[in-house]
């Protein structure tokens, strides 16, 4: 029989050597030599022969045990473990299936209750009442417990590497969904066997209570009461444990889903495109957008000079005078194109007012086209622009009432940081 | 629905940015508190002005254009493509993609082993060098919303989720699956007309290894599409 006062004081003790190997522990068995190791590096001055009597103390001790059918490898002490842990304040998931095995025994109380009120035994019924009550709190203690445990799962799954693939990151949350949510809400439905197994015990406790009222008490009041609300109090942690397991996990497993459905579908959609083309990928599922600058000013004849800009345009056969009569005015000038006019604008920076100067330069113009070329040039980002106050321009043929702008390089002042250009393209 | 214009302060920068087909997210903070505090304002004036503002709630804004008008262009097939890489790409390296893709960033160094690695993807949406793939693909994010770059790190901004959507969806498809699944889509019995021999040789087989006729286009064709070619270059 070992005392538990040695134990406690060689765990309080070698605790600084105890708490990192717990978490070796955590991961399996350890051999001899790695367990040497293991503390050799944490007690730098310690000599070999130290350490085996540290390990001897501890192996009589029964803190570490063999581990069955491997002599020369250890483990801690399944119960001291599961100490360490509590005092760790970790937490390791336990089963549903505990939770249902708990449930049952329950169940089985309530019969040996019921049992012992029926032969009037005052008690055995007040031992079957405690064992209840200590029963409930191995269940309490065990929800307490499972949900600092899914706590866990769920801040492990979101701290660890964000580079590490997503099916690793969120393996553990879909197993525990899978193993222990899952099974979780079957047990905790209105027809599972949590809710069956708290309503029997509370029928007999209730019925109890009025017999007791009836034919006389065999245990006090009091008794009867505290198991009953203790047993509510299981109730509702069960659902508040279930509630908060699926807040902290069902995003957790959603994204994990949504992952694995992008990752299909992105390459479906490759494969798709690589067999049957770019235009294979179904439309309704193409976002829409509107297309950046999808409108600007133009003018029938700046059509034609788009056309015109182009190399293999072909303009229409002139049409040759005829002998007979004289040609009237200038022959058609060529329309101007857009890299002609950036040019001619260019040249003539720094531009005191852009509309003045296209006036100077295209006096015959008309005024739609001369509106264009406003919008065009005032737009182009090579160029800076600076609004001027509002006044009248004339045309050939209209009265024109703008703000218009004075042009300098870009390149010479730093483009202004507005809201208007840092996105234009 | 009574509408106090004083209070909405930041209307011509917001309606410029969405109108532009700009998402906005809390990159741009002061404009999507405005639009977070004004949400229902803001969404009852862009509707009476014909545009429908989307208010996602994984934090992002932006215009869908109307339906009618509505066509899935290069851009949104580049970009849903360069999602769909990055996705494989990240899987396979071990990395999680929705960490990379939702907030997460991507170096500009490493794009041209992208590019190389899904090279005949990306010729797909005619993406050939390091240039055009921060041209046509990355720039593009950037000037929509759905990216910001800074010192050749680009970070993926909320609004990415529309093409992770976008995954989501293709992977409910089961239409796309099994016709990815099946080696031959299924034969269709061809009548034959009379004797006209031509006839025999045309199917609706994709696989068909038949000349394609001669594609004439006309004129109107033609022109339509050198100026879709200027706007493009003038654009980018």
């Amino acid at each position: 029989m070992i005392e538990p006062k040695r134990v406690l004081r060689a765990l309080a003790e070698h605790w600084a050597l105890l708490e990192p190997l717990c978490e070796r522990f955590d991961q399996g068995t350890l051999s001899l030599a790695e367990l040497r190791l293991q503390l050799a590096t944490q007690q730098l001055e310690s000599t070999p022969q130290d350490i085996t009597n540290l390990l001897d103390v501890w192996i009589r001790l029964d803190i570490l045990v063999p581990v069955a059918k491997s002599p020369n490898r250890f483990e801690l002490n399944a119960q001291i473990h599961d100490f360490l842990a509590y005092l760790r304040r970790e937490h390791r998931l336990g089963l549903c299936l505990e939770i249902e095995a708990y449930l049952r025994h329950l169940e089985r109380l309530a019969g040996h209750i019921q049992d012992a009120f029926d032969i009037r035994d005052g008690n055995d019924l007040a031992r079957q009442l405690r064992l209840l009550d200590m029963r409930v709190r191995d269940v309490l203690k065990k929800l307490d417990n499972d949900e600092q445990a899914l706590v866990a799962v769920a801040e492990r799954a979101k701290t660890s590497d964000r580079q590490i693939p997503l099916r690793q990151r969120y393996a553990e949350v879909l197993a525990t969904w899978d193993e222990y949510v899952e099974p979780m809400i079957q047990l905790v439905n209105a027809d599972g066997a949590f809710e069956q197994g708290v309503r029997k015990v509370e029928t007999v406790l209730l019925r109890l209570l009025s017999e007791q009222a009836r034919l006389g008490q065999l245990v006090d009041d009091d008794m009867l009461l505290r198991t009953h609300a203790r047993i509510l109090e299981m109730q509702t942690s069960a659902q508040l444990t279930l509630r908060h397991a699926r807040e902290l996990l069902l995003p957790l497993r959603e994204e994990a889903r949504r992952h694995n459905a992008v990752t299909r579908g992105a390459a479906l959609a490759l494969s798709v495109i690589r067999r049957k083309g770019l235009d294979a990928v179904p439309h309704a599922a193409m976002p829409l957008f509107t297309r950046p600058q999808s409108t600007f000013l133009g003018s029938a004849s700046q059509v034609e000079a788009y056309v015109y800009a182009l190399a293999r345009f072909e303009p229409k056969p002139a049409q040759f005078p005829k002998a007979h009569k004289s040609q009237k005015g200038e022959p058609p000038r060529a329309p101007r194109t857009v890299k002609e006019m950036l040019e001619r604008c260019t040249d003539a920076l720094p531009m005191p007012d852009l509309m003045t100067w296209l006036l100077e330069q295209e006096p015959e113009c008309a005024t739609d086209e001369l509106l264009y070329w406003f919008s065009r040039l005032s737009r182009e980002k090579r160029f800076t622009r600076e609004r001027l106050e509002r006044r009248d321009y004339n045309t050939r043929e209209h009265q024109v009432s703008l703000r218009s702008f004075a042009l300098t390089s870009s390149r010479e002042t730093p483009l202004e940081p507005t809201a208007s250009t840092s996105h234009a393209s | 629905m009574h509408l106090d214009l004083s209070e909405l302060s930041q209307l011509a920068p917001i309606f410029r940015e969405l109108f532009k087909g700009f998402h906005i997210s809390r990159r741009d903070p002061e404009l999507y508190a405005q639009l977070s505090n004004f949400q229902d304002q803001y969404r009852g004036l862009f509707r009476a002005l014909g545009f429908e503002l989307v208010c996602d709630t994984r934090g992002f804004y932006y215009f869908v254009p109307e339906q009618a008008a509505a066509q899935v262009n290069k851009t949104a097939q580049r970009l849903s493509l360069f999602t769909f890489i990055l996705v494989e790409h990240l899987a396979d390296q071990g990395r999680d993609p929705i960490a990379v893709l939702d907030g997460g960033s991507l170096g500009r160094d490493e794009l041209p082993s992208l590019l190389e690695k899904y090279r005949d993807l990306f010729i797909q949406a005619e993406v050939q060098t390091p240039d055009e793939l921060e041209e046509k693909i990355m720039r593009r994010m950037t000037q929509l919303g759905f990216a910001s770059e800074e010192n050749g790190i680009y970070r993926f901004l909320p609004p990415m989720h529309r093409f992770l959507d976008v995954c989501l969806s293709v992977q409910q498809d089961r239409d796309l699956a099994a016709s990815l699944h099946s080696a031959l889509p299924l034969p269709t019995p061809v009548l034959v007309d009379e004797d006209s021999d031509e006839k025999l040789l045309k199917t609706d087989d994709p696989l068909d290894l038949g000349p394609f006729d001669d594609l004439d286009e006309t004129e109107e064709e033609a022109l339509a599409r050198a100026i879709a070619e200027e706007q493009q270059e003038i654009d980018a």
